[in-house]
């Protein structure tokens, strides 16, 4: 159990900005994913605070001690790497007892921790087994046991589910989740996958260009975006650019009232807060209906050539180019990247046909 | 009954475009087979039969003589074991300057690495006989270094020149390039991500090197290992040039053996004596390399 601290992290490689002033506090026990698009720096970010990268500005602080220039193996850290990373020359209890082999620990303990560690995973009985007669998703079990047969004080996954399919992603996310917070060990984890860090995490960091865009709780994050760029990076979100004028967006569909300057402004609304009602004479009409078996998605397209989704019940009927009406809940607004208000509007009917 | 037949049928007579497929592939694999039968089987199987079969006076007559010849005489032993030796020496001394430079080349990100990569490489490019050349004009009598040693007033070297660590470093200096790509090659199935997660489990670099990083090339050292043993027994030039003239490594003994001595069974026995060490290294290899893929199953 342990705090980390990252202290205006900097790092550039040829002479390429790739972190530029980062700074991040992980409390105790506390499960942070880092989320963000390709090349927003995540991965490094991990790699600095594993020590496989040095930043070239800025302090690792964990614990409050500085552990900026110390080498991998120094470290109270445990990495889980995408590509499992397993020694393939050695048994499944082989690479999982490498770690404390090395710390000189007597056989029996070696033994018996590695069961443990094993048995935590749900890997027990397959200690003698070589890791390519595993499973994929056995194969990251493993990478899990042998990172935290360590008892390390700061556990860093990157993207560890990332090349399992999407049942055993789903299964093995909630079974890590299930052992982080029964050894409350303090996780940095790196996806970019926004269901897996919506479904994992305490706290969300976005980063952007290396930076930071926002941080927050999943609900935060998916309800309240501060901007614009993490409002379409985390979930669906139709966005429609308009004008404000005296108060009151001048968008056909969509008047929403809010107290923010004239200009041009864009209007962000999710999916599910939109409503669809039957209706002759909008010129708005089905494109095409998703059925994901919890829910449908229903593409819209708008006269003006946009398109709208809209999350409506498994149980409504839509047909290809019936006209619909479209009535929002909540809507968000944005003027370039910056969100100017968000407005909760009333709803007049909610019907699905 | 009827279905079974005609499916039977299909399966032993197959398709003509699979037929087809079978025979182009066959008329594909057939040149090289053919080359390597023409060139190498018949070559050795001949070279077996010419030591082993005599003329009498009376037809043909199975006889070892040749062989019983070769290992009572004390200076074709001497041969031979200088041969081993050279060869011993050559791999360790291969292995010691290669495998730094091939860990170098694998996990340095410097550019430096580039050009390391470059110089490891241009021995390849340069002809033996230029190499013994340069050698005798460096590190012989009166030569390169001997001259700088000599302008700063220092005694002059104890030159490796018609010794056998002449054609040690002529050997060795010539088979940099390759054993260095072959251990690239090798350690290019070692990941980035294997070695730094036996760093994050608290390997330093002899422990990465030791349980990690060997275990997994095992293979690529046994390709060295082969190459270096083939490559030095058939090595002709360096012996010749740079070697000592008495005992002899195996090359300049069976040139000499056949066009000074004349004694063309003499020099086929030799060349088979070489070609059954040889070989024992080759098995070993191929031994190695099945038993690795069977464990792999």
């Amino acid at each position: 159990m342990a705090q980390l601290t990252l202290k205006n992290l900097g790092k550039s490689f040829d002479d390429t900005d790739v972190i530029r002033d980062l700074s991040l506090d992980v409390a105790d026990g506390e499960l942070v994913c880092l989320l963000g698009p390709s090349g927003s720096g995540k991965s490094t970010v991990l790699r600095m605070v594993g020590g496989f990268e040095t930043p070239n500005r800025g302090a690792i602080l964990i614990d409050g001690e500085d552990h900026t220039r110390v080498p991998p193996e120094k470290r109270p850290t445990g990495m889980v790497f995408q590509s499992h990373a397993l020694w393939s020359h050695m048994s499944v209890a082989g690479n999982v007892a490498f770690g404390l082999k090395l710390r000189g620990l007597p056989k029996a303990q070696i033994r018996q921790k590695v069961q443990e560690a094993l048995a935590l995973v749900g890997l027990k009985g397959y200690g003698e087994r070589r890791v390519w007669q595993l499973s994929g998703g056995q194969q990251q079990r493993v990478a899990i046991a042998r990172a935290l047969v360590l008892e390390p004080k700061i556990l860093l996954l990157d993207e560890p589910f990332a090349s399992l399919d999407q049942h055993l992603r789903e299964r093995l996310r909630e079974e890590l989740r299930d052992i982080q917070r029964r050894l409350g060990i303090t996780t940095l984890f790196v996806t970019h996958g926004q269901d897996e860090a919506l479904a994992l995490a305490d706290r969300i960091v976005v980063l952007r260009g290396g930076e930071i865009e926002q941080v927050a709780s999943p609900d935060r994050m998916y309800r309240g975006p501060q901007t614009r760029f993490v409002a379409g990076f985390i979930g669906s979100m139709n966005f429609l650019p308009c004008d404000m004028r005296g108060g009151v967006s001048d968008h056909p569909l969509f008047a929403v009232r809010a107290a923010v300057p004239d200009g041009p402004v864009e209007l962000a609304i999710r999916p599910e807060a939109l409503t669809l009602c039957p209706a002759r004479g909008t010129g708005m009409r089905v494109h095409l209906v998703t059925d994901y078996g919890t829910h449908l998605l229903v593409d819209v397209d708008l006269p003006d050539g946009g398109r709208l989704k809209a999350m409506c019940p498994p149980s409504a009927r839509y047909e290809t180019g019936q006209e619909v009406a479209p009535e929002a809940s909540h809507v968000a607004l944005f003027r370039g990247d910056a969100k100017l208000a968000e407005v909760t509007l009333e709803r007049r009917v909610a019907v699905h046909v | 009954m009827t279905d079974l037949a005609s499916s039977g049928t299909r399966r032993t007579g197959g398709t003509a475009a699979s037929n087809g497929r079978g025979l182009t592939g066959l008329l594909l694999v057939s040149a090289p087979v053919a080359l390597l039968g023409w060139l190498i089987i018949y070559p050795i199987f001949n070279a077996i039969a010419r030591t082993l079969v005599v003329q009498t006076e009376t037809g043909t007559a199975f006889s070892v003589d040749t062989y019983v010849r070769f290992f009572s005489d004390g200076y074709a032993l001497a041969n031979l074991w200088l041969t081993l030796w050279v060869t011993a020496v050559c791999a360790a001394l291969l292995l010691a300057i290669c495998l730094p430079l091939a860990l170098y080349l694998r996990f340095a990100k410097s550019r430096v690495a580039g050009v390391l990569q470059g110089l490891a490489l241009f021995p390849m490019f340069v002809p033996s006989v230029i190499l013994a050349y340069a050698l005798i004009r460096t590190i012989g009598p009166n030569g390169g270094v001997d001259l700088v040693l000599n302008a700063l007033g220092l005694p002059k070297i104890n030159s490796p020149y018609l010794t056998p660590w002449g054609p040690i470093i002529g050997l060795v200096w010539d088979n940099i390039p390759l054993t260095t790509l072959m251990l690239v090659a090798g350690l290019g199935a070692v990941s980035d991500n294997a070695v730094e997660a036996a760093r994050d489990a608290g390997a330093r670099p002899l422990a990465l090197l030791r349980h990690i990083i060997f275990p997994q090339i095992g293979n690529a050292m046994l390709v060295v290992l082969s190459f270096t043993v083939l490559s030095i027994f058939s090595a002709f030039t360096l012996p010749y040039v740079l070697g000592p003239a008495s005992p002899e490594m195996m090359g300049p003994f069976m040139q000499r053996t056949f066009s000074q001595v004349m004694d063309t069974r003499m020099a086929v026995t030799q060349a088979v004596i070489s070609f059954l060490i040889c070989a024992v290294f080759g098995a070993f290899y191929v031994r190695s390399i099945a038993k690795n893929r069977e464990a792999r199953r």
